[in-house]
């Protein structure tokens, strides 16, 4: 194999491996919070703290795309909901895009008639669906 | 086998996807991650077996619609506002063959109307519409979808009413 492409293929091999370097310039206060949280969480190094950051934050931006909410629950079910401005951005109501759609005179017709109507009752497919 | 559903990425591989039905496949392997990057027409949602997370091996594509409150017959509405009437399309649902018959299609089911009804929460959405072949219309029936008639084409328009998806959410006893 010629030497170049040899060291290409190990140049490659390189930046796969690399581990890129963060630096943030915190305030003293996140400073202080990001210290504590290291604490109460027994992480020692900055970047143990950030990969467990990345892994929730990456569970509540999955867990939001698909529309759900995030909460916590107290030991008496008090329930509060997750409100986070970034997080909302990306909820499905948010971020769905809008289409056309045809429709010829006969369906819109049957479209008419379905919402004027009393909801048919849950089947119990659709109980298990929305239970699951 | 886990499964887990959640809005495509770049990195998913589709290559291997073969639901059987061209269309479906082509859709998924050409043009569903641009229209959901590029041109924003549908996002598309996909399920992974948590042991290869990155083979899909099920989807749905998701977009939201309206119609024109005087597009519909004024004879055949009652109690509705004159505001347009804002929907969910459900606009294509496959499971790869070799993974059906399995629940996967029932658990992909489950998570647009999910969606459908934090959509309602959040902007608005009166029903979940679907086209279907012909051939697939029982087992969207089976979850309450209504055809419309008058449909032209070889599919048939399926309606859910975002109301009966709410009722079966709150629904306490699992019957049947």
């Amino acid at each position: 194999m010629p030497r170049t492409a040899q060291a290409r293929r190990m140049k490659r091999r390189e930046r796969v491996l690399r581990k890129p370097k963060f630096q943030a310039d915190l305030p003293p206060i996140e400073d202080g919070a990001v210290r504590r949280l290291k604490d109460e969480l027994q992480l020692t190094s900055n970047s143990d703290f950030l990969c467990e950051a990345v892994a929730l934050f990456r569970w509540a931006v999955s867990e939001r795309k698909l529309g759900h909410r995030i909460m916590s629950e107290s030991a008496s079910g008090e329930k509060r909901i997750l409100v986070l401005p970034r997080l909302e951005r990306i909820a499905p109501g948010a971020t769905l895009p809008r289409v056309n759609i045809e429709w010829t005179e006969a369906e819109l017709e049957s479209l008419a008639q379905r919402v004027s109507s009393e909801p048919a009752k849950p089947t119990p497919a659709l109980v298990r669906a929305m239970k699951g | 086998m886990a499964t887990i559903i959640h809005r495509m990425e770049v990195s998913d591989c589709v290559e291997y996807f073969d639901c059987g039905d061209e269309p479906l496949n082509s859709y998924l392997k050409k043009h569903a991650w641009n229209n959901q990057r590029k041109s924003s027409i549908g996002v598309t949602y996909v399920a992974v077996d948590e042991a290869a997370p990155q083979t899909v091996i099920g989807y749905f594509t998701l977009a939201t619609a309206s119609v024109p409150r005087d597009a519909l017959p004024r004879r055949a509405v009652r109690g509705l506002p004159p505001y347009d009437l804002p929907m969910l399309l459900l606009a294509r649902l496959a499971v790869d063959r070799r993974f059906k018959a399995r629940g996967l299609g029932h658990a992909l089911l489950s998570e647009p109307l999910r969606i459908a009804v934090a959509v309602s929460e959040q902007a608005g959405c009166r029903c979940v519409i679907v086209d279907v072949y012909p051939s697939a219309m029982g087992w969207y029936e089976r979850y309450g979808f209504r055809p419309l008639e008058g449909g032209k084409g070889s599919s048939v328009r399926m309606y859910l009413d975002i109301r009966t998806v709410k009722a079966a959410q709150q629904h306490e006893g699992i019957t049947g």
